[in-house]
Order: structure tokens, then sequence, then C-alpha cells
């Protein structure tokens, strides 16, 4: 009988090499942290379903995001996701992790390639450095998104401050 | 393809400036709803009674939320539509350069502590801010940083979007 297929860790897959503290990452009043911490996966299906809806609160309609045809015209496999919206998710997994401790100082993304209809993204994030700036932690990470196909589909930066309970 | 002396000399200058109608919690709560779907937001986003009990006492928008969309006071309905996701350096009055394409290839936002609440008016002011050259896959690439500003109706500061914009 064939050996089942294991899905490989996704922060194995990008090449983080931090190991998990024994406390982890934990949501709440006091948020744990140490440099190498990974964030929760933040995962997301390509569906023009979610995409009508940020279309429709972003009045962005560029056809590319929902016609096949005219995805394929511009020399795309299928329609692609906007990137407002995938930068939105990095921004929805900071703050999944940090709960309401957290603030949101800075978001960087490089777009490495579209992120299509039918797949599935996978947000990564992993602690590169903490510092104590005016009474507050402020956490830097190095951010990642990827397909199922391991494809990275952006690539970025982040600073959150936590509240130093 | 290079940057003209023309275009070095509107690096600083205002570009473009808009001004949001006020914020709506129902904006707020529509933007939350798209961005986590299909999951339910935070209650921070739409749950009146909830946010009224945290440290914000009250709706907060998502930092990335865009009260752009749509229509705003300023440019209005009625005068000439300008394109939020690109630009050209025709709106200083400065010939840009013939190009095949622009491609959006990076985006960095830096937040303030103050958030945006319902009945906000945000300004948003567009400057050029830098332009580099490099080569890249497809040739020499003209690359330029578009920089975005928002401060709320009391002038704090509340976010600012650096768009890089490579032109080939």
């Amino acid at each position: 009988m064939a050996e089942p297929k294991r899905r490989m860790d996704p922060y194995d897959r990008i090449g983080f090499r931090s190991v998990l503290t024994p406390e982890g990452v934990c949501m709440g009043t006091s948020i744990k942290v140490s440099v190498g911490d990974k964030l929760p996966l933040f995962v997301r299906d390509g569906t023009v379903e979610h995409w009508n809806r940020f279309a429709a609160v972003n009045d962005e309609f560029a056809a590319h995001h929902w016609d096949p045809e005219v995805a394929k015209e511009e020399g795309f496999p299928a329609p692609f996701c906007m990137a407002p919206l995938q930068l939105a998710f990095f921004h929805a997994m900071l703050r999944d992790w940090t709960g309401e401790d957290g603030r949101i100082v800075s978001v960087a993304a490089k777009l490495k390639g579209p992120f299509f209809k039918g797949q599935t993204l996978t947000g990564l994030a992993c602690i590169t450095e903490i510092n104590v700036i005016n009474g507050e932690k402020h956490v830097n990470l190095e951010l990642s998104q990827t397909d199922e196909t391991n494809r990275t589909i952006a690539t970025g930066t982040a600073q959150v401050a936590l509240s130093d309970d | 393809m290079k940057a003209t002396p023309e275009m070095t000399a509107i690096v600083g200058k205002t570009m473009r400036e808009s001004i949001s109608h006020p914020v709506t919690v129902s904006d707020i709560r529509k933007w939350a709803i798209a961005v986590y779907y299909p999951q339910d937001p935070p209650p921070l986003f739409w749950d009146e009674n909830y946010a009224v009990t945290t440290k914000y006492g009250g709706i907060v928008a998502p930092e990335e939320f865009n009260p752009f969309a749509w229509v705003t006071q300023k440019p209005s309905m009625t005068d000439p539509k300008v394109p939020q996701t690109a630009f050209s350096e025709h709106e200083l009055g400065v010939e840009p350069p013939e190009y095949k394409a622009m491609l959006l290839t990076e985006i960095r936002e830096s937040y303030g502590p103050t958030r945006i609440r319902p009945g906000d008016v945000i300004r948003s002011t567009v400057r050029i801010s830098d332009y580099f050259e490099r080569d890249g896959r497809m040739g020499h690439m003209l690359y330029t940083t578009l920089s975005n500003e928002w401060r709320n109706q009391n002038d704090e500061w509340i976010r600012t979007t650096e768009s890089v914009f490579a032109r080939y």
C-alpha cells in the first residue's frame, strides 16, 4: 500500500528555519513573542464570490478579476485577485494574531505573481526582530504568500507595535 | 528610458488631492466583511456595543480601509475621472516618457497611531517622491515612487502609501 502523501509544512516550503517557542504564539491581552516565532497561517480560496465582495467595497471592477476571456486575452490563464485584497490579507493575518493589543505600524509587499481563481492562498509570517520603542514592543516580521503549488505570490515585511503589559 | 529634467523638477510637488465623504459605520462594516469573507470579521469593525468596551471606545476601520472608493467630495462625481491605481506626469503638465507598459511592483504602507473612525473626513495628497532606473526582466526600466499621504479632519496623520511603478 502506498504511503499516504503528507502535506509539507508551508513554513518549511518557503525556508523559514525558525522553531516555535514553547509558549508559542498566543492571542489575548499579553502576547508572548520571540524572534523566530511563526504566526498562524492565513488561508483563503480564490473565489469570485470573495472577489466580488471586495470589488463592491473598493469600486474595483477590472474585468481580468472576474472574466476568464479577458484574463486570457491579457495573457493570464485565469482571472486573478486584486492586489489591494492581497495586501489586506497580510493586514488581516497580523490582526488575527494580535487581536486588539496590536497596532500595525507598517506593511510592505512585493507582488511576485497573480493569485488565480481556484487557487488557495496561504499567508505566512515569521518574527525577525523585537525592539522596545517608547514603551511599546515593536515586532518586525517577514511575510509571504504562496499558492498550493509552492509558487510565491507575494513577499514582504511588516512592523507591529504591541502593548507591553 | 530616463527621467527628463522636467520630470525630475516635479518630484515632491502635489500631483493630486482628494477629500473623502464622511466615513460611515456601514462603509467600515462592509469593508471588513469583504476582506474577511468567508469568515466573520472581528467585532471591533461591526459591533458598536462591543467596540465601545474596547480601548478604542467605538468602531474603528481596518488599517487598509479605503474611504475614497466610488465617490469623493473632491473630485466630485461630475469632475473628470482620474485613475486611482495609476498616474501620469500629465497631471502636472509634464510630458511622460513613451513606454509600452506600466506595472505596480511594490506597495509600502505606514500607519500613524490614529485610526479612521465613523464621521472622519480623509484628505489624500499624492506626490511623485522618487525616480530611479534599474535593469529588469523586461529590459531597462524606469521606476517611479508615488507617495500618497492621508490625514483626517484634525490634520492627524493616518497613513502613507508608497507605490512603486515600473515603466518599460
